[in-house]
């Protein structure tokens, strides 16, 4: 419940006689839905540019013009006819709902294959506006979209829009109390209309869309006779398939063929009367510069020079910052509150060695957050140019090596900003094989975007070379793990690997300014309470002796087997609570002076393959059901310690020698 | 000739029932229905394609049948891919009637037209005719896999051979179908290809499905014209229109 929320429902409870309108907000993946949504009912959700930003379907109720309005956000749709899970949300969603209006977000820059998803919503009969998202980029590639025609040969609203640029959207709002039913004529010939409405006088009296649902059946859609079964029972549903397997058995020929081709030429059709394009058109520097990121040999440079970027900026920078808010603002305050309270026990609960200022908010505030919001401000950046999904490319070979062929790359590769969203991500996964090791493998040694600012800012302490050993240590251990998931999971089932690559654009400032704001929020909301419960509670360890007692019992693991100085114990019970809250304190040890050149590795390691996030274990129960996610969290934790050791002594046995 | 289409009939639905591991007599009544002839199967056994064994119960395709049949299996299902994916539309009738009427040699022709395809609109294996096994080496194709251009060049796509009905429906979405210009970016690490201004990034089994035309300037199938003018090398559409011209001896 966001602030925007709040006000939404203050907002409705004072005309709460209107009937709310339910609209609904719908498109292929990455066409700017969220950023619609956003725009529309003042809230925020994390858009970016690229594929599977959203993976829920999110509903706020907020008023538009004058009328209440229930607006509903869904994840990438691709037409009616369902290719996987997560768009079988959404259409369900559709057809469960009956929503009053439907929004489609086209990127005007794949216009026509938008026209496919068009098509079929049409069909429906609900009605419909359009907005014709990123008309400025087109334009630019000489590019021109008659809108105006559109919406003619549609009957439907059309709305140009810039959504990053929140330009459009008065008059997106104002369609939507305009929104109508369009126009439709595509057939299909006489035999398969005929089949049409023998299926639709079969189906049950009190079904949506019976045309549509028809029409899917004919098509013979994997998911929809399920689904029907289970609402209008057993027997009522199997006449209806079996008389449309017949059907199908007495078309000679392929009726998906003919129903696409019938839909492309209505596409073709609309896009020869709506599209004038220019003959000579400027080269696109984005265009070039999208080639070279995906590139096999300038690729990596870039990916190098990107990351070394972040790297620098995080200890450059947020290093920078860090001191100066220790010194300005930290110092005084502890120096001020030692000499204010005389009692020892209270003196250090809150700015001893685990006082809830120093270890909690301090470390939160002056360290984590730093790091964090100059992070996230670079993550931003290159989520919002495009960049992201490009990495797909260049990833591709070494993922098919550890049996990661189709759809499970873009999941992985998710897992750099948030694992728990790619872990869910994973949902639209078929075969279990690539299912269970996408979810292994981002749970294992992935760091999500939170965990990789802060190791570089341990790292950064240390030098640069420290931060490639750790990384590759890591990248190794992955590739490691694939591998023997992939010898040892049999499986038949191979997924295609089909990924639409986003249009690579200047971002605006303003965009990622919010959504590093949102972040940084989330943060500090989540995590501050958190950061100060689990500092108290390691005082209240301390104080009754408990902390020493866990200490001795892992002192043979801990000290014997990792090689790192007992007090690593405190990180790693700060690592249940919170990740950054173990970062923090391993900055300060750094600091101090407390771990050496491999044992800060061998940390960062650790805490990084240590307990993923609770979060991300409740995604991982969500997704492989509740045994398997434990199992494999507990075996992640048993093999991060295994391998942190077999690291930490490598380490000392090779580069040991120089550093130590 | 007398009853050669009739026979060939007969040749087909053994060649099924061999495939199905089927070779009862009762089967292939069954699957001829009303039009079932014992005539037929006597001429086919005095021409030595057939054989029958156990009391005449059961009924098998000899060698000669086999290749025979074979044949006829290749023709209509090379032309069903014709058709059906090139011209667009009907195309059982069509390849019902072109598979009595083709010499080998044509059948070759269009299915190194069509860049050697491995299966009928109906998803059934094509056999391997004697073009497929040498076309590495010698094939210059006017249809070929999308896999075969070079990065930067565009064609148009003749026809997309799919797995399932799933990943025609994917590609549909995408506008990857017969009549769109694509363009292929990139091979290695992954395959992307543009289509309709978007990029795609996909797998190099499905690329391999994409077939396109390869000369795309001067080459448009639906004009009778285009079909008459020889191409260069004698190859693709020309050649094998006056190959049917002159097996009709005109």
């Amino acid at each position: 419940m966001r602030t925007g929320e709040k006000e939404c429902k203050k907002r409705i409870n004072s005309i709460n006689q209107k009937p709310v309108k339910k609209v609904i907000i719908v498109g292929l993946p990455n066409t700017g839905k969220s950023q619609v949504f956003n725009n529309l009912t003042g809230e925020y959700t994390i858009v970016a540019n690229y594929p599977l930003t959203t993976l829920e379907i999110k509903r706020t109720h907020c008023r538009l013009g004058n009328q209440t309005c229930e607006v509903i956000d869904t994840p990438g749709l691709h037409c009616l006819y369902i290719h996987s899970e997560e768009e079988l949300i959404v259409r369900d969603l559709i057809f469960s709902e009956k929503p009053d209006v439907i929004i489609q977000c086209i990127d005007a820059n794949q216009l026509k294959q938008s026209l496919i998803l068009t098509a079929d919503l049409l069909e429906l009969g609900i009605p419909m506006v359009i907005s014709l998202n990123a008309i400025d980029e087109t334009t630019r590639r000489g590019i021109l979209i008659d809108s105006s025609e559109l919406s003619r040969l549609f009957g439907v609203p059309v709305v140009e829009l810039m959504a990053v640029h929140r330009r459009g959207i008065d008059e997106l709002e104002y369609a939507i109390s305009r929104a109508r039913n369009g126009k439709w004529g595509v057939r299909y010939g006489d035999i398969i209309e005929k089949w049409i409405s023998d299926i639709e006088s079969k189906l049950p009296e009190d079904i949506n869309y019976k045309r549509k649902v028809s029409v899917l059946m004919l098509l013979h859609d994997p998911f929809l006779a399920d689904n029907l079964k289970k609402v209008y029972g057993e027997e009522k549903i199997k006449q209806l398939t079996e008389k449309v397997n017949r059907i199908r058995l007495e078309f000679r020929g392929n009726l998906a063929r003919v129903i696409n081709n019938k839909r492309n030429k209505w596409v073709d059709d609309v896009t020869e009367k709506v599209i004038r394009k220019q003959k000579i058109a400027h080269g696109e520097f984005s265009e070039v510069f999208a080639r070279l990121c995906r590139h096999p040999l300038f690729g990596i440079p870039i990916l190098a020079f990107f990351i070394l970027a972040t790297y620098l900026l995080v200890v450059h920078v947020a290093g920078f910052l860090e001191g100066q808010l220790r010194v300005v603002v930290a110092d005084p305050i502890i120096s001020y509150i030692s000499n204010l309270i005389v009692s020892t026990f209270w003196n250090d609960f809150l700015v001893g060695h685990y006082g809830i200022l120093t270890m909690g908010l301090f470390n939160a505030l002056f360290t984590v957050l730093t790091i964090l919001s100059v992070f996230f401000l670079m993550f931003g950046f290159l989520e919002d140019i495009g960049y992201i999904t490009n990495l797909c490319v260049l990833t591709k070979r070494i993922f098919e090596k550890i049996g990661l062929t189709g759809k499970a790359i873009m999941p992985l590769v998710l897992g750099f900003g948030c694992k728990t969203m790619a872990t869910l991500a994973t949902r639209g996964l078929k075969s279990h094989k690539e299912k269970f090791i996408a979810v292994y493998l981002i749970a294992f040694a992935i760091p999500c975007s939170a965990q990789l600012a802060i190791s570089m800012g341990i790292l950064g302490r240390i030098g640069f070379a420290a931060f490639m050993i750790a990384y590759g240590a890591l990248v190794l251990v992955e590739i490691g793990a694939g591998f023997i998931l992939n010898k040892f999971i049999k499986e038949q089932e191979r997924s295609y690997f089909i990924q639409e690559l986003p249009t690579i654009r200047l971002p605006s400032a303003k965009s990622i300014l919010i959504k590093t704001y949102y972040r940084l929020y989330w943060f500090l909301k989540e995590a501050l309470p958190v950061f100060i419960i689990a500092s108290a509670a390691l005082f209240l360890f301390d104080k009754t002796g408990i902390l020493n007692l866990t200490k001795k019992l892992l002192s043979p693991v801990v000290v014997g087997w990792l090689n790192l100085p007992i007090d690593i114990v405190d990180a790693l019970i700060l690592c249940l609570a919170r990740h950054e809250a173990a970062a923090a304190l391993l900055i300060n040890m750094v600091d101090a002076g407390a771990l050496n050149y491999v044992q800060c590795i061998v940390a960062v390691v650790i805490t990084t393959m240590f307990v993923p996030c609770f979060a991300n274990i409740v995604a991982m129960c969500k997704e492989m059901g509740a045994k398997t996610g434990l199992a494999m969290a507990v075996t992640i934790n048993l093999s991060s310690f295994v391998l942190a050791g077999i690291l930490s002594w490598i380490l000392i046995f090779t580069i040991g020698r120089w550093v130590l | 000739m007398n009853k050669k289409r009739e026979k060939e009939e007969y040749l087909e639905i053994l060649w099924r029932m061999k495939s199905e591991e089927k070779d009862s007599m009762d089967v292939l009544n069954n699957a001829m229905g009303e039009n079932f002839d014992s005539d037929i199967i006597d001429e086919l056994l005095s021409e030595n394609l057939v054989e029958l064994t156990e009391n005449n119960s059961k009924i098998i395709l000899t060698r000669e049948g086999e290749d025979y049949a074979r044949r006829i299996i290749r023709s209509h299902r090379i032309a069903e891919r014709l058709i059906y994916d090139v011209l667009g539309g009907e195309f059982e009738s069509g390849a019902c009637e072109f598979e009595h009427t083709v010499t080998p040699e044509l059948v070759d022709s269009i299915c190194i037209l069509l860049g050697h395809p491995r299966e009928c609109p109906h998803g059934m294996p094509i056999p391997e005719g004697e073009c497929c096994m040498r076309s590495a080496k010698t094939a210059q194709n006017s249809v070929i896999p999308l896999t075969e251009l070079e990065v930067g060049q565009s064609a148009r796509i003749a026809y997309v051979s799919c797995k399932n009905d799933l990943q025609l429906h994917k590609l549909d979405g995408l506008q990857i179908r017969p009549g769109v210009f694509v363009k292929l970016h990139q091979v290695y690490p992954s395959y992307v290809i543009e289509c309709e201004v978007a990029n795609i990034a996909l797998d190099k089994e499905i690329v391999s499905n994409i077939y396109v035309w390869k000369a795309l300037q001067d080459f448009k199938p639906i004009k009778k014209d285009a079909l008459e003018t020889p191409i260069e090398n004698g190859r693709g559409w020309g050649r094998c229109f006056r190959f049917m011209r002159k097996r009709r001896g005109g």
